[in-house]
């Protein structure tokens, strides 16, 4: 692994959805982990170049990058940026998988004043999250299964790993931190799990959360990857069933804002 | 004289809740029909009148129309000025061109784009009467035999097109602050005063003419009003409001307007008397929130009700759709769906260099929310310093979908404005007219639209002209296509004079001539060069496809030498046949880059182009003394100036449409979203496009759902602002909206959507256009 380069495999522009104002999001490779609903699988497994077949081509879809290389494509939008409070986004697979890259990619974007933040699962070692705390401003912290032993069975998450990175992301006075649950039917959404988020939460003193229905945006994707897709018939959530969750958070008192993808 | 009164049913005693639906629903109740009767008018004048000077002619018809035309007051219409009777009629001028329409005599009313009918009879009486007295005599016949082999052969090589050769000129904003802080009865003083003083100067005599009719055409409609008002099976609502337009319409014969309603008045008849006597598109409204608005707060200080002045608004943003171009089917490819022109620009700066913005400019907006019909076409200027409050309405009314508002950018409009020789304060307040160009209201003939110029057409040329060269080089083609373009400059500003020696000679405007500095100083007609200001703007079309064109020639044959450039334009020649000429074309599509995708090599490449091609046309001077100015819009003539190409190097076919708008991308071809689009378009110097940019988005409506997304539509454009970008406008529907629209039309008969520069119902365009609107990438995430 190149010291000075991370392993990139999308930069998109024109993020609307996720984060303050208008943003660049900086896809990286890798992930340790393997959700069954990943709408990202490319980025799946260790960091090292991936190649999947599209239209009868193959193609090698990620890349490394130096930090430079990318500010280059950063700085394409910074008007944008600038007018709208927005910024960078690292996002993934794991973005902390690659703490060190991250860590140096961050610091320069702040120090553009721009706005930086990472959307993250905490499925590293506490240490990854704290090296790039220091230079992120806002935190996306995907919370999944909350049952150790489910999340070790299914997705491969250690959840005591993911409390520490969550705490330590909530201890750093510089970051604001949004706690995310993607709703996943048979997965995420059991009344357990959900009970069990319900109390993390308060444990912690949140109030806020934000909740992502399941789609299928990525399903593509497996076909190109040659990967058997699990989740392909799965029937995305109705309103009503979204309304329910929704409804059993305020319950908790707990405000739920629906987000993500439309 | 002929007169029509309202007709009322019975049982309809109440004022009616909403006057403005009332009158919404009648101006579309029938089918649009051609009417002879101006025609007919106009020819009757022009016999009575031979051996006069034309502009004394031209003054004498006009003058007999407002006498002789039949006028109406429609059900609950609060403001009085109907161009004709039945509503959204097509009017002709024979004498201007009395051809084009023999030749869609029998198609008109089954043609694909804007259908009329034509009666039988009036067909017959075209064919028998005004045909042959227009025939030989007319512009049209002026302006063929003055063109030069060389502008015909240009024309011949689809490489240039001249407009407005069969009706008006057009794309004027009168003086109308003057007119309103003046009234009627100050120009006729002035004008008798001149007239008195110089007595051969024809040009005072013919607007002291048509001036002295606008009077009688006032009185007659007070006349009018007052028949009507006398009739009792009336509700005595309306016989109140039918006395005081009685009133009204008298007084304004000489008196100024001392309230809202009387200044919308004015306003109105000015306008329809601009368009007796022009009977062309674009006799824009220039900036009626900062004119209007000293009437505005008069009438609120006075204690004139709110809902009265939103009506009597309402009614004029009707009139304006009551008022279609009838244009031939060429014409009507290139600006299908009635683009009339009455633009508005709202907000912008003062002369204090200030934001201007005001009550009325977000009552404009509201209403315009309510009433939701293409004209008026109302635009915002933006700066840097637009009120956040006023920006949120501005992208509330675009997040509606009909592509009203368009945005002008400050920021770019005044240098270049500047960068002619306009004055700072002129630059500062100048207007949108038309449905992109930007004029000094008042103070300018800039003959906006005067022509069109295939830059994309001079590419395909150029590489046929090098195609046996057998070491050619990119510098080569480059610097080949450059040489072509200052040639046909040349041709097209030559061409560009003619027509516009054909308005000065057949086609003098004195009334609106009076309205536009200094003609009444100069005693001189604006075709004649009596205005402040004498611009011709030509139109360069097809950058976007130019630019990713050259860009994959000088990647394919040049860098990487994948097949010679002989071998190219074979293919090119040969419309991509065959497996292999497909194959080469998906390769052209799908592995060089494409404008709008934020490649600076490659936009630089078209910002260079454009940079010469505006240069060179502003070293040539028109006849009236002013400067060519440069263009980068199509309006819908992206379709058929496709048509004229060939296929070309971005992977086009031949005679597929070129990229709409202006300086859009080619359709489909960016992918990386709106910010990335933006960024390409300000690679090219916007300032250099003094006389008019497109640029179209298009956003899903997600993209701009609840206060979040309205803040950050907001953001997007203070950073297109930033960015120097001249104009935009957003198309917002979602896909499946429009797919449903064209196959179900019956559905969707108020549906408006953003053509380009202008919006208009969905249904009114044919399917071509249509597609191309569906088509359009949609930027959702
Ligand atoms: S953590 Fe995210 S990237 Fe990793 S497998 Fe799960 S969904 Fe995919």
């Amino acid at each position: 692994m190149p010291a000075d380069k991370g392993l990139i495999f999308n930069i998109q522009r024109y993020s609307i959805h996720d984060g303050p104002g208008i943003r660049t999001i900086v896809f990286f490779q890798g992930c340790p982990l393997r959700c069954p609903w990943c709408s990202n699988p490319e980025s799946q497994g260790a960091v090292r170049p991936m190649t999947w077949t599209k239209n009868g081509k193959t193609e090698t879809i990620s890349y490394w990058a130096t930090v430079d290389e990318i500010l280059d494509e950063i700085e394409k939008d910074e008007v944008f940026y600038r007018t709208s409070g927005g910024g960078v986004t690292l996002s993934g697979g794991e973005c902390l998988v690659q703490y060190d890259f991250a860590a140096t990619l961050l610091r320069e974007v702040k120090a553009l004043g721009i706005n930086t933040a990472i959307e993250t699962t905490g499925a590293m070692p506490l240490k990854a999250i704290k090296k790039v705390l220091p230079y992120t401003d806002y935190v996306m912290f995907d919370l999944k299964i909350m049952n150790p032993i489910l999340a070790k069975r299914v997705i491969g998450d250690d959840v005591g790993q993911v409390k520490a990175s969550f705490e330590a992301a909530l201890a750093t006075p510089t970051a604001q931190v949004t706690p995310r649950v993607p709703l996943i039917p048979g997965y995420t959404t059991k009344p357990e799990n959900l009970q069990q988020i319900a109390d993390y939460v308060h444990e912690v003193g949140i109030h806020e959360i934000h909740i992502l229905p399941f789609h299928q945006y990525g399903s593509q994707k497996y076909e190109y990857l040659k990967r058997n897709y699990t989740m392909k018939y799965t029937p995305l959530l109705t309103p009503t069933e979204v309304d329910n969750i929704h409804q059993f958070f305020t319950d908790q008192k707990i405000t739920a804002i629906v987000s993500g993808l439309e | 004289m002929t007169t029509t009164m309202s007709t009322r049913p019975a049982f309809e005693t109440a004022r009616p809740t909403s006057k403005l639906e009332v009158m919404k629903q009648n101006l579309f109740k029938q089918k649009r029909q051609i009417s002879l009767e101006r025609a007919k008018l106009y020819t009757a004048s022009y016999q009575q009148t031979v051996g006069q000077p034309t502009i004394i002619r031209r003054a004498k018809a006009t003058a007999y129309i407002m006498d002789h035309v039949e006028i109406s007051i429609r059900p609950e219409e609060l403001l009085c000025g109907n161009r004709t009777v039945r509503p959204r009629s097509g009017i002709l001028s024979p004498e201007m061109d009395p051809y084009w329409i023999m030749q869609e005599i029998d198609t008109i009313g089954t043609r694909p784009q804007d259908q009329f009918e034509f009666t039988t009879a009036d067909r017959q009486y075209y064919r028998e009467n005004l045909l042959p007295y227009w025939s030989g005599q007319s512009m049209k016949d002026f302006i063929n035999a003055k063109i030069t082999p060389e502008v015909k052969a240009a024309e011949d090589d689809l490489v240039i097109k001249l407009n407005q050769t069969d009706k008006g000129q057009g794309h004027i904003i009168m003086d109308f602050p003057a007119i309103l802080q003046r009234g009627v009865g100050t120009y006729v003083t002035t004008l008798t005063a001149k007239q008195a003083a110089h007595p051969d100067n024809d040009f005072y005599t013919a607007a002291l003419i048509v001036f002295k009719a606008m009077q009688r055409h006032f009185d007659r409609y007070a006349t009018l009003a007052q028949t009507m008002a006398a009739d009792e099976s009336l509700p005595t609502y309306r016989r109140i409001e039918l006395t005081e337009m009685a009133a009204m319409n008298h007084r304004l014969t000489t008196a100024k307007p001392q309230s809202f309603y009387e200044a919308l008045q004015l306003l109105w008849m000015t306008s329809i008397v601009g368009q007796y006597e022009s009977n062309a598109s674009s006799l824009s409204l220039g900036r009626m929130d900062q004119y209007l608005y000293p009437f505005y707060q008069a009438s609120q200080q006075a204690g004139v009700p709110a809902d009265f002045t939103w009506e009597v608004l309402g009614d004029f943003y009707l009139k304006t759709d009551d008022v279609v171009l009838l244009r031939s089917a060429e014409s009507a490819k290139c600006f299908a769906g009635f683009p009339t022109g009455y633009t508005v620009a709202l907000g912008g700066l003062d002369k204090y260099g200030q934001y201007a913005v005001n009550e009325l400019s977000n009552k404009m907006l509201d209403l315009y929310q309510e009433i939701q019909l293409p004209q008026p076409n109302l635009s915002v200027r933006i700066n840097e310093q637009i009120p956040r409050r006023f920006l949120n309405k501005t992208c509330e009314t675009i997040r509606l979908g009909t592509g009203i508002p368009m945005l002008f950018n400050d920021e770019v409009c005044v240098p270049g404005f500047l960068s002619k020789g306009v004055s700072l304060d002129d630059a500062r307040d100048y207007a949108v007219v038309g449905c992109v160009e930007t004029t000094i209201p008042g103070k300018t003939y800039g003959l906006h639209d005067i022509a069109l110029f295939n830059l994309m057409r001079i590419m395909e040329l150029a590489m046929q002209d090098l195609r046996d060269e057998p070491a050619v080089t990119y510098d080569q083609l480059r610097q080949h296509i450059l040489d072509k373009i200052d040639d046909y400059v040349k041709i097209v500003t030559a061409g560009s004079d003619i027509v516009d020696l054909g308005h000065r000679e057949f086609a003098p405007i004195p009334f609106l001539s009076s309205l536009v500095a200094d003609c009444i100083d100069n005693g001189q007609d604006v075709t004649a060069g009596g205005a402040r200001y004498n611009f011709s703007g030509v139109q360069g079309i097809g950058e976007p496809n130019l630019a990713d064109s050259l860009y994959a020639v000088k990647k394919l044959v040049f860098e990487n030498h994948e097949m010679s450039f002989k071998a190219l334009v074979d293919q090119l020649n040969a419309d991509f046949a065959g497996d292999n000429g497909e194959k080469l074309r998906q390769h052209l599509i799908h592995d060089f880059d494409k404008y709008g995708n934020d490649n600076a090599e490659l936009d630089m490449e078209c910002a260079k182009i454009f940079r010469h091609y505006a240069l060179e046309l502003g070293k040539y001077k028109n006849i009236r003394g002013g400067e060519f100015n440069a263009g980068a819009y199509t309006v819908s003539a992206h379709i058929p100036l496709g048509e004229d190409v060939g296929a070309t190097p971005d992977g086009r076919h031949a005679h597929d449409q070129l990229a709409d708008g202006g300086l859009s991308p080619m359709v489909g071809r960016d992918h990386l979203g709106p910010t990335a689009v933006l960024k390409s378009v300000s690679k090219i110097d916007n300032t250099l496009a003094v006389n008019g940019s497109l640029l179209n988005v298009k956003f899903s409506p997600n993209t701009l759902k609840g206060d979040n997304g309205i803040r950050k539509f907001a953001d997007f454009l203070m950073a297109f602002t930033q960015l120097k970008i001249r104009h935009v406008q957003f198309n917002v529907q979602s896909r499946e909206t429009l797919i449903d629209a064209q196959q179900h039309p019956e559905n969707y008969a108020g549906l408006v959507v953003r053509v380009a520069g202008y919006s208009a119902f969905f249904v009114d365009l044919n399917k071509r256009i249509q597609d191309d609107i569906i088509r359009r990438a949609e930027h959702v995430l």
